[in-house]
């Protein structure tokens, strides 16, 4: 019984993880798509572009990399 | 090393990926090869040395003599430095950022060879997948953002962080609140955190893969044609090696962007 439990804890933390990473994915692809776009209409601005779609990318990404660690704890 | 504790613990003919039991041997200090004292050098310390050592000798030979025409070599080292300097610092920081740059230019260095390890045949381990590592290269950076927040703005760096004044007055605590936990919590955690777990991953990844892939591969004379089931798992674990290049400079260049970009938000803190 004991062994279950913990296999069960595993699973959800699992599960929570997955939950996690939802949103930022969500988060990702609105960042980088907008920044294709304005890479797309705007060539000269693309190194610019680039580095703030970088931060963009690591701000969102902050949620699932909590749900990463809450992983590891639970 | 990884490929031995896994064999170890397979059963290749019942599973059909080999996992270990456990994954403590990424986050436990195990296997010290000898000690100084207190000092304890395990196969992660002695890495570490390695890639200090390595950082210093490309900037030292990269850069020891100004040719008029640079060999190969310094003509990389240089752009390299060239691009944490204007790339990075200059871009991010402003004028300002210069004063920057070695400390930029340091990490930035000891986080890709950290980093590369991962790919390197006969190392195959990132160092910065210890949590140890990134924590302390995020303790500096916050160290250093926040006593130059302090030293250019006084306490009005604090002040008007938990109480800015362009917030209309019923929402002013909960933004203070927010960008109190944000800048001087979460910054730093989300900073050591992102470059470990993108380690970790990727890490465990190719272990799993390459390992399950080789010992499938190995075992034929035991299992027969069910060894080839090592073959789509060694295949995907080359795809990801692969892969892992592109990540571990791209962990190294936001780990010093986003350093940057704190430096600027704090040293150049206007609400």
């Amino acid at each position: 019984m004991e062994g279950n439990i913990e296999v069960l804890k595993g699973a959800i933390a699992l599960v929570g993880y997955g939950l996690a990473a939802v949103g930022p994915g969500i988060g990702i692809g609105i960042v980088v798509g907008n920044a294709i776009t304005a890479m797309a209409r705007q060539p000269e601005m693309a190194g610019t572009i680039r580095t703030t779609m970088f931060l963009g990318i690591a701000f969102t990404e902050a949620l699932a990399l909590i749900g990463f660690v809450l992983f590891f704890i639970a | 090393m990884d490929q031995l504790i896994l064999a170890s613990e397979c059963d290749v003919v019942n599973e059909v990926i080999c996992a270990p039991a456990d994954v403590k041997e990424l986050f436990e200090f195990t296997h010290i090869f000898f000690s100084i004292g207190p000092l304890e050098f395990t196969r992660t310390v002695i890495l570490f040395f390695l890639a200090a050592f390595i950082v210093v000798g490309l900037l030292f030979f990269g850069l020891r003599k100004r040719r008029m025409v640079p060999t190969k070599f310094g003509v990389a080292i240089e752009s390299l430095l060239e691009f944490v300097r204007d790339g990075v610092a200059k871009d991010i920081i402003g004028p300002d950022g210069i004063k920057y740059v070695p400390y930029l230019t340091s990490i930035f260095f000891f986080i890709l060879v950290g980093n590369l390890f991962e790919v390197t045949p006969g190392i195959n381990f990132p160092i910065t997948s210890r949590m140890a590592i990134p924590a302390f290269l995020a303790i500096v950076t916050y160290v250093i953002f926040v006593v130059m927040g302090f030293a250019k703005n006084g306490f009005r760096y604090f002040f008007d962080t938990v109480w800015p004044k362009h917030v209309p007055l019923g929402l002013r605590w909960l933004v203070g609140i927010i960008e109190l936990v944000s800048i001087f919590l979460l910054r730093p955690f989300t900073l050591a955190v992102r470059l470990f777990a993108n380690m970790v991953a990727g890490h465990l990844m190719l272990t799993l893969l390459l390992g399950s892939g080789i010992i499938f591969l190995t075992s034929w004379s035991e299992i027969g044609l069910k060894a080839l089931v090592g073959l789509p798992w060694y295949t995907l674990g080359i795809a990801i090696y692969l892969f892992e290049i592109v990540v571990a400079v791209l962990q190294a260049y936001i780990f010093t962007l986003l350093s940057a970009v704190y430096i600027q938000s704090s040293v150049q803190f206007e609400h």
